[in-house]
């Protein structure tokens, strides 16, 4: 069972091997030139302005959240998706109605918002609900 | 088709889901607010009468042993349930009243309300934890759905924060006693008296994680703040919805997963209960700020619970449902009438200096203020009177007698509180000019029935009394233990 | 002993394709281009400009190598390694042939989802190590693009293993002797395929890299061989991302209808005709990768999250319910 694991293992060793050896090769072979110039960040031949590492649209992390809840959804899926030809009608509805809630969930960040980047920030189109 | 048939016994869980996702969806698409408020009532109105009807029903384990239904359970269910349908009508009228009537507010409180239905009937350590985290989260963002106010914000974090620690622990321990007995359903860990190391560490861990949620010292230092920072009925909602699942979750892992380390829990349940009832009683006296000094009164209503769960017989359960059937009617109400107060100068409005002279300028909310805190304060005839007996009766009966006493004493110490606020309402002169307006019919309804539930089951505990009684005649697991 | 032995000659044969495929793929691009835009192309370095590979990756090694100031070095070190990491461990679990294939395990499709995702960190670690605006967003556009695009890739890849049964590739591979998944499944041949390109950055999804507003995106900090790595993993993940098209949508090494009229063969020529087989299938979608990229222009970024999250996981989610519930009638009548 394991056994078929050691291949990837010798793998995994090569391709470190190979992706070192290519740094390594650069690191030793190229030139060494240091300039005040040339170790500057790039930003289209102006000196940099402020820092690079600013605050970014709160988007990012909002896709990133979204990534995960949907990620571990499909994970969930996948076991399913390989013995449910066995396991008869009732599993498949319990994962219908698993998918149909997430899917209700995409639908409603999606109309919220959580993807619009052409906006120059969220649009605060929160429902403050008049009575 | 056993499946469908579970899912009938489960139906106030799947109404309020089916009814969470409409009220989401409604919120995306049309924003209509009548229409999502009263999707949640009618869906809310609809499970409580499922439950109620689910009260009478058999005690059985549904969805292959993962969950429980009738007695405790469906008890646990209708009150939050109930809790949840008084809360969502204030919380309209209120949160209106300062600008935070979101969409949001009625999607979370009805998924927190599943996951506290799922944590009341959970019969597993997982679907515990399930239940658990779905109510916690929701909880998290309900507590700073007032994002604008620092307090909210505090509230929120605070609550976040301290919660997921608190989750940590609770998983390590059903970890730990999955490692020591090999399964996560409650009556198979109840065959063990004991299992080793392991099997006390997990116990521990997983009592912190409640003690937690339940905030009773020292695990109570959230509270204050968090109650104090999230919109007054969301507190209330906090206060006594997550409280009471929390609570009845506890019983039916005591009951059923721990009933033979009746004589160790039981220790450690009387030390936390005497703290929590001394320190919430005492810090509640020298509180200025009436939300804060609640926060510290639920406390000590915490304390007054565990007193009767350190019994640990069916006298202590059955008393301990009572009590918390009690202190939600009395909790929610007196959150509803400070909340009432609040709207007129918003959120900060809740000092006992401010009540000075209010009580004479709209005379039915003080008088129905005056009946919770009587009620809380344990003065009868109202239903606080009648929970606090039967706790106290139960640790006696218990052997406890020592603890009893130290009950006593402190809700005696307690009346100062309750009864300062009333003082103020009524005896003292207002420097403030502050007018009054009317509440609106649905909110002054359920602030009236919850007054009348108070009195009712404060002079006529009989009927409710025996059926709690019955859930537990006989039920007490009581297996031989393994080697 | 002789199993290892084997699967340790295919790995050796496979890596040494798959290293040169970039190559080979980075010539091809710039001969194609040219060809489409009606020019030359590179034709001095050897007959018709073969070597120009390596006279690239020559020149790449011999140039200096530039950490920015204030950059994280380690960081900086290791983005770039990641990406090549990631695609050569990749050719683990892929058949070439019946029975030639590096390893088979029982969750082959479960690892390739997790070494793909592991791609990310290589870009995102890479903007946020450089110090450099241009390099950050680029970083960042490039981390949401592709984890917004894994998802509808997933859920394709889970409406194939509903045919199949089973998480091994080559029981994948094995379950398209007769119909290839692309005729019972072309809406998740579709989805998969243009996820692919967002996966693997290339036009029309390039965003990361939009010259005209980013400059180099999330390598513009980067030089010398670091910069080689980059542009190397990006051809090798074309290389991978169309043997993973071949192999889940398009029956691998097998040819169309194979089980219904290929008859009995030897152990060689069998293998044989099969390498063959699946080097002109993913051969033919690097040439459309490529194809692709000089025809169609450019995404917006908004353009290309909307496209992800509103049309195609939808739309993977759809199909995937759709294929699940059509199995279980199939199973029910026939």
């Amino acid at each position: 069972m394991l056994e078929q694991y050691f291949p990837i293992l010798i793998l995994i060793g090569i391709a470190a091997f190979l992706s070192l050896a290519f740094m390594l090769a650069s690191k030793l072979l190229g030139p060494k030139r240091p300039s005040t110039a040339k170790l500057q960040p790039y930003e289209s031949g102006m000196d940099p302005l402020g820092e690079a590492k600013d605050r970014y649209s709160v988007s990012f992390y909002i896709v990133a959240m979204e990534f995960i809840v949907f990620d571990l959804e499909i994970i969930f899926i996948y076991p399913w998706a390989v013995r449910y030809q066995e396991l008869g009608i009732g599993t498949f509805w319990a994962m219908m109605v698993f998918i149909a809630i997430l899917t209700l969930g995409l639908f409603y960040t999606l109309k919220k918002g959580s993807i619009d980047f052409d906006l120059r920030r969220v649009p605060q189109n929160r429902p403050d609900i008049k009575p | 088709m056993e499946i469908l048939n579970d899912m009938l016994l489960y139906l106030p869980a799947i109404i309020i889901t089916v009814a969470g996702l409409i009220v989401m969806m409604v919120d995306a698409y049309t924003k209509n607010a009548t229409m999502i408020y009263t999707v949640s009532v009618a869906s809310l109105i609809l499970a409580l009468a499922a439950s109620v009807y689910g009260l009478f029903g058999p005690t059985v384990d549904i969805f292959y042993g993962m969950a429980t239904t009738g007695g405790t359970a469906a008890f646990g269910t209708a009150l939050v349930v109930a809790a949840t349908l008084f809360v969502v009508v204030l919380s309209r009228e209120y949160l209106t009243s300062i600008n935070h009537n979101f969409a949001e507010v009625y999607t979370l409180i009805l998924f927190g309300t599943v996951g506290m239905i799922v944590l009341a009937t959970a019969n597993d350590l997982v679907t515990v934890f399930m239940g658990l985290e779905t109510m916690s989260i929701a909880l998290y963002v309900l507590a700073g759905i007032v994002r604008d106010e620092k307090t909210g914000i505090e509230a929120a974090l605070k609550y976040f924060l301290l919660g997921s620690f608190a989750t940590g622990f609770f998983l390590y321990g059903i970890a730990l006693l999955y490692g020591a007995t090999g399964t996560t359903r409650l009556a198979d860990i109840g065959l063990y008296a004991d299992a080793g190391l392991i099997y006390w560490a997990g116990v521990g861990l997983l009592l912190v994680g409640f003690f937690f949620k339940v905030s009773v010292v020292p695990f109570h230092m959230w509270t204050p703040d968090v109650y104090e920072g999230a919109p007054t009925t969301i507190t209330a909602y906090m206060a006594t919805a997550a409280k009471t699942a929390a609570f009845v979750s506890l019983i039916l892992i005591l009951e059923r997963a721990l009933p033979l380390a009746v004589e160790q829990w039981s220790g450690v349940l009387v030390v936390i209960a005497i703290l929590t009832m001394i320190l919430g009683n005492i810090v509640a006296m020298v509180q200025n700020n009436v939300k804060r000094m609640l926060a510290y009164s639920s406390i000590a209503h915490a304390g007054y619970v565990l007193v009767g769960l350190a019994a640990g017989t069916a006298a202590g359960y059955s008393a301990v449902l009572y009590y918390l059937l009690a202190y939600t009617l009395m909790n929610i109400g007196a959150f509803g009438v400070v909340a009432y107060y609040e709207r007129h100068k918003g959120m900060q409005f809740n000092s006992v200096d401010q009540y000075a002279g209010m009580g004479y300028k709209q005379p039915f909310m003080a008088v129905l203020l005056g009946i919770f805190l009587f009620s809380l304060a344990g003065i009868p005839p109202f239903a606080g009177f009648i929970g606090k007996y039967q706790v106290f009766a139960a640790a006696i009966q218990a052997d406890l007698i020592g603890l009893a006493i130290v009950g006593v004493l402190a809700s005696v110490a307690g009346v100062y509180y309750y009864l300062r606020v009333l003082v103020f309402l009524y005896m003292k002169e207002g420097t403030e000019e502050i007018e009054l307006t009317q509440a609106g019919f649905p909110y002054r309804s359920v602030l009236l029935l919850l007054a009348l539930l108070t009195i009712y089951f404060g002079v006529l505990p009989g009927g409710l009394s025996e059926l709690l009684a019955g859930f537990h005649q006989g039920t007490l697991y009581s297996g031989t233990p393994l080697p | 002993m002789a199993e290892l032995t084997f699967s340790l000659i295919v790995m050796g044969i496979s890596l040494f394709m798959l290293l040169n495929s970039a190559a080979v793929a980075v010539y091809a691009e710039r001969r194609i281009a040219a060809f489409i835009q009606n020019r030359v192309g590179p034709n001095r370095v050897g007959p018709f400009g073969l070597l120009q590979p390596i006279a690239d990756v020559l020149k790449l090694i011999l140039k200096e190598d530039v950490t920015p100031t204030l950059g994280n070095k380690a960081l900086h070190t290791i983005a770039p390694m990641l990406p090549v990491f990631t695609a050569l461990i990749t050719i683990a679990v892929i058949p070439f042939g019946e029975g030639i294939y590096i390893t088979d395990i029982n969750v082959g499709v479960l690892y390739l989802l997790a070494v793909a995702s592991l791609g990310v960190y290589g870009v995102t670690l890479a903007g946020w190590a450089s110090n450099s605006k241009y390099s950050l967003l680029g970083g960042l556009r490039a981390a949401a693009q592709m984890l917004s695009y894994e998802l509808p890739m997933g859920v394709a890849v889970a409406s194939v293993v509903l045919f199949a049964a089973s998480l091994s590739v080559v029981e994948i591979v094995d379950s398209q002797e007769v119909w290839w998944n692309i005729i019972r499944n072309p809406l998740g041949f579709i989805i998969f395929t243009v996820a692919a390109f967002a996966e693997a950055n290339r036009t029309p999804f390039d965003l990361v890299e939009a010259e005209q507003e980013l400059v180099g995106g999330f390598h513009t900090e980067y030089s010398s061989m670091k910069f080689g790595m980059f542009f190397l993993a990006e051809y090798m993940h074309v290389v991978i991302a169309s043997m993973l098209i071949t192999t889940f949508f398009l029956g691998g090494y097998h040819l169309p209808f194979a089980g219904l009229w290929l008859p009995e063969m030897s152990p060689v020529w069998k293998g044989i005709l099969d390498v063959s087989v699946f080097v002109a299938k993913t051969g033919f979608f690097v040439f459309f990768f490529i194809w692709v990229r000089w025809t169609i222009p450019r995404f917006k970024y908004n353009q290309l999250m909307k496209l992800g999250w509103e049309k195609m996981l939808p739309l993977a989610i759809l199909n995937f319910v759709v294929i699940a519930g059509a199995i279980l009638l199939y199973n029910e009548f026939f």
